[in-house]
């Protein structure tokens, strides 16, 4: 199990300081991870990897330095930060780097965000060989199309401790499961179509292996004989196994490193309609066991709930504490913790999983991947290659291939015309699936 | 080598002891991989070096194979005890203790260094490194009035290596990386655009010289007039000249990881019954190389103990090898090719490209470009990705022109082209005699981050879905 340390922290905080630093922030990071792999129903792997990491910022006298290392016996460590403080004096002063005002960081109190679950503990390598195997043999041998089935289970276990020279201390202890599974099929010719599938979860129990091959292999068999369409303009609707990748760029296009480099295609945007009415983005840190959620950021300042987007309307940037300094403006939190979409203009009652999305939009193409593509941070102008489907009065008819959507993210969201009610919650960012209006796509 | 023992604090019996252990339960092949890594980076923003980030990572990574399977442990310290944990944690994937293995007595392997570092950073320290990179920053910024930021990174990583296996091998290495990269922001009427730029290689401080900035604020300098001329073409399906160098992109995405023998071994590569078949034009090599001086993707000796080498992977129109590492060529009953590359020790090696490029055809660039009456010229990009199954690959194309009626007319940028490894390759018909490998900070991230290179001459491909207006 994870040894809890405050010790090494305590030492290279105060080593920090013996080498004349004015401020210091140290943060030890543990991890535990351990994985079974199966590929066509025989054990192909065991990992298992145990780890340390301490992290040291320095501050001295306005110049800055970051540094890690795993090499802790003390000796070693004195002379690691003998060498960090010597090399952070040479760097160029930089007035905006220091610790943030401890008024803004977290003090308590201490809230259970339920981030561990103790059932990591009771799993042994014959117990997630036997996961991997269970989400194998359920579709293993199966079915005619087979080429392979690679299955895998993993746990980890992180915890982290923080503390700097002006009296902050953050403790984090989460776990993570995960059952994945990938599979290939025989298609036309000599394609091989392959898909996956994963569920995952802080808690043991959101990771079931049953049915995890069975979704993996049905979305495989989904794509034979796909098509190439012709270019032109679609509705589509993005499925929430992938439609966090349209949330990305405006992400980074709010965040404080991308704002102060004016490499943004919202700068100068607060307060501003830029989005279509339906979007409501809110960054919540406090959702009991989801992934994600904290009481305090990188700087150790402590989380809020905000809503970043409210109504179309811009709300909120992510500044962490030294863009906020050198841009003149009020810290806010260094990046989201838990995204997720809130409804609006819609009665709260209404179902839209992906079917009723599907049935609401018509026609269109389903994304169900992306494969690729980029969007320009300072422009907003993208263009991916999907993979999908599709779908006529509402209901899937063919795969499609070979296609790139292009546009101007601004310009995409203002033509969101529903947002679904079926996010996941295994990742940190609750996206669920969501549908756009006329969006450029090239094919043949 | 003594070096290496005493940074690792360990011996040959010791390891041989471990190895050892690492087999008790059946394995019937096991290896040790020791890693001293150090990294320096600095940065340039608003025009000060006002940030240093240094990194020290240390441990040893053992590894278990049973036909062909996989056990995989690591220790972050070379403690004894802990190092044998982690080889008893590995043996676990075999379970025949009746069948026990003694490794080989070790013997050390040599092979030329491709990357010898002739520049020590002692003479080079980080005072004039910050200079270096203030006067980098200084010349780019003074290239246009438009240019309202750079920011430039100078990062040094160096890893010392100590490997050994079951079969006897033994070899210490020395591998440094040293990467420039700038990224410049404009801004004109409004608008903002960027363009980046790197250089990479497995030098030390002798990479750090004036031709070397020279060059590179050639590369920004080339691309200034367009970018805020450059509009999105129409989309479709189209012919595409791909420019010398860095297009070498297509051939990394559309046949490189197809080609890495890890799938073909699963089965699930759209190439994986094409060995000894014809699969494009007569006028197309395809090598995957470890062998160019200073690349960084070169490889004195791979993560496994397999001498780094050229691999031709399609030798006129023929395809000929895999990229293996010790499992896949066990599987298919050939040599290993050198493939076998891992992140760090706290990775499994597995197959993974080295310095991926198209030898020479004839002809020119200028002559393939008149060929085209309609189509694309594109000559810069940013990343790609691939469905080894299916077969489909993309990459984004950051800036190219228009060809019209044989000749390049409108700058165009921020497309994603989508095409069918198989098809796209046989699609190429027409090869320059200009092949050059890129040497910008290409890293593949199949399961674990690697650093590789890519080249191309130019080449015409006949068709491929370019994303676009409609």
């Amino acid at each position: 199990m994870i040894q809890f340390d405050h010790s090494i922290v305590e030492t290279a905080l105060q080593m920090a300081r013996e080498e004349g630093a004015t401020q210091a922030r140290i943060a030890l990071e543990r991890s535990i991870e351990n994985s079974a792999t199966v590929l066509d129903n025989q054990l192909d792997k065991m990992l298992s990897s145990s780890g340390s990491t301490l992290f040291i910022q320095l501050y001295i006298d306005g110049c800055y330095g970051s540094f890690s290392t795993n090499r802790l016996d003390p000796d070693a460590l004195r002379d690691f930060i003998r060498n960090a403080a010597a090399s952070t004096r040479l760097m160029t002063r930089d007035e905006c780097r220091r610790l943030p005002d401890p008024a803004l960081c977290y003090h308590g109190p201490a809230v259970d965000l339920q981030q561990y679950d103790p059932a990591v503990e009771s799993l042994t390598p014959e117990l997630r060989r036997e996961r991997a195997m269970t989400a194998s043999a359920e579709i293993f041998g199966r079915h005619p199309r087979l080429l392979s089935v690679e299955t895998e289970w993993g746990d980890t276990v992180d915890y982290s401790y923080t503390a700097d020279s002006q009296g902050f201390h953050g403790e984090t202890l989460q776990t993570t499961h995960t059952i994945n599974a990938t599979v290939s099929i025989r298609g036309r010719g000599d394609e091989k179509p392959e898909s996956w599938w994963y569920e995952s979860g802080v808690r043991l129990d959101e990771a079931p292996c049953e049915g995890c091959g069975r979704r993996a292999l049905q979305r495989a068999l989904d794509q034979l004989n796909p098509r190439r369409l012709r270019s032109g303009s679609y509705n589509i609707v993005i499925d929430n196994m992938c439609s966090s990748k349209v949330v990305a760029p405006i992400i980074r296009a709010i965040s404080g490193g991308s704002l102060q480099q004016r490499n943004s295609f919202l700068l100068d945007a607060l307060g501003k309609p830029c989005f279509s009415e339906r979007l409501t983005l809110v960054d919540d840190p406090f959702l009991p066991g989801l992934p994600g959620s904290r009481l305090f950021d990188n700087d150790g300042i402590a989380t809020a709930r905000r809503e970043i987007i409210s109504r179309g309307v811009l709300n909120n940037y992510f500044i962490s504490d030294y863009y906020a300094a050198k841009m003149g403006v009020p810290v806010t939190i260094d990046g989201p913790s838990v995204l997720r979409f809130v409804r609006s203009g819609e009665s709260p009652e209404k179902v839209l999983n992906l079917a009723a999305l599907l049935q609401e939009v018509g026609k269109g193409i389903l994304i169900t991947d992306f494969n690729g593509g980029n969007c320009n941070s300072g422009t907003g102008d993208f263009s991916y290659g999907i993979r999908g489907f599709l779908f006529e009065n509402g209901v899937v008819t063919h795969p499609v291939r070979e296609m790139n959507i292009t546009g101007n993210m601004i310009d995409l969201w203002r033509h969101l015309i529903a947002v679904g009610d079926d996010p996941r919650n295994s990742s940190r960012w609750t996206i669920p699936s969501l549908a756009f209006e006329g969006v450029n796509f090239s094919g043949i | 080598m003594e070096k290496y023992f005493s940074l690792f604090q360990v011996t040959e019996e010791a390891i041989s002891g471990l190895l050892q252990s690492a087999l008790s339960r059946g394995g019937d092949y096991a290896d040790i991989f020791f890693e001293s890594t150090t990294s320096d980076e600095l940065t340039l923003r608003d025009g000060e070096v006002n940030a240093v980030e240094s990194t020290a990572d240390y441990g040893v990574g053992i590894r278990v194979l049973k036909e062909g399977h996989t056990g995989y442990a690591y220790a972050e310290s070379t403690l004894p005890a802990e190092m044998e944990q982690a080889a008893r944690t590995a043996a676990g994937i075999a379970d025949t203790p009746g069948l026990r293995l003694t490794p080989a007595p070790l013997k050390r392997l040599s092979a030329p260094n491709r990357y010898p570092i002739l520049g020590d950073w002692s003479d080079f320290d980080l005072l004039r490194r910050k200079a270096f990179l203030q006067h980098f920053g200084e010349r780019l910024s003074a290239l246009s009035g438009d240019i309202t930021k750079v920011i430039a990174n100078l990062a040094y990583d160096h890893s010392d290596i100590l490997f050994a296996n079951s079969l006897g091998d033994l070899y210490c290495d020395e591998r440094p990386i040293t990467s420039l990269v700038a990224h410049c922001i404009l801004e004109r009427d409004g608008r903002s655009e960027n363009i980046a730029v790197s250089r990479s290689f497995r030098r030390g401080s002798e990479m750090l010289t004036e031709s070397l900035l020279d060059e590179m604020v050639a590369e920004v300098a080339a691309h200034i007039p367009y970018l805020f001329e450059a509009r999105r073409p129409k989309g479709g399906q189209m012919p595409v000249v791909m420019a010398a160098g860095s297009s070498g992109i297509l051939l990394h995405e559309a046949i490189g990881h197809a080609f890495e023998a890890d799938f073909n071994r699963k089965g699930i590569s759209i190439f994986s019954d094409k060995m000894g078949k014809h699969i494009c034009s007569p006028q197309i090599s395809v090598v995957d190389d470890a062998t160019l001086p200073a690349n960084r993707g070169a490889v004195n000796i791979d993560d496994e103990g397999v001498p780094g080498q050229k691999t031709y992977m399609v030798r006129e129109g023929v395809l000929t090898s895999y990229l293996h590492d010790r499992i896949s060529a066990a599987h298919y009953g050939v040599a290993p090719t050198g493939n076998g590359r891992r992140e760090s020790f706290r990775f499994n090696p597995i197959p993974r490209m080295r310095c991926t490029y198209m030898e020479n055809g004839s002809g020119s660039q200028e002559e393939i470009i008149h060929s085209v009456r309609r189509g694309i010229f594109v000559d810069a990009f940013t990343n790609g990705q691939v469905e080894i199954g299916a077969g489909d690959f993309t990459f984004y194309v950051k800036s190219g022109f228009l060809i019209e009626n044989g000749r390049l007319t409108q700058p165009i940028k921020d497309i994603n082209i989508i095409g069918n490894g198989p098809e796209a390759l046989a699609d190429i018909v027409a090869v320059a005699a200009d092949s050059r490998v890129d040497d910008g900070t290409w890293t593949c991230g199949k399961d674990q981050y690697c650093p590789v290179s890519c080249g191309m001459p130019s080449v015409l491909v006949k068709s491929l879905i370019v994303g676009g207006d409609v």
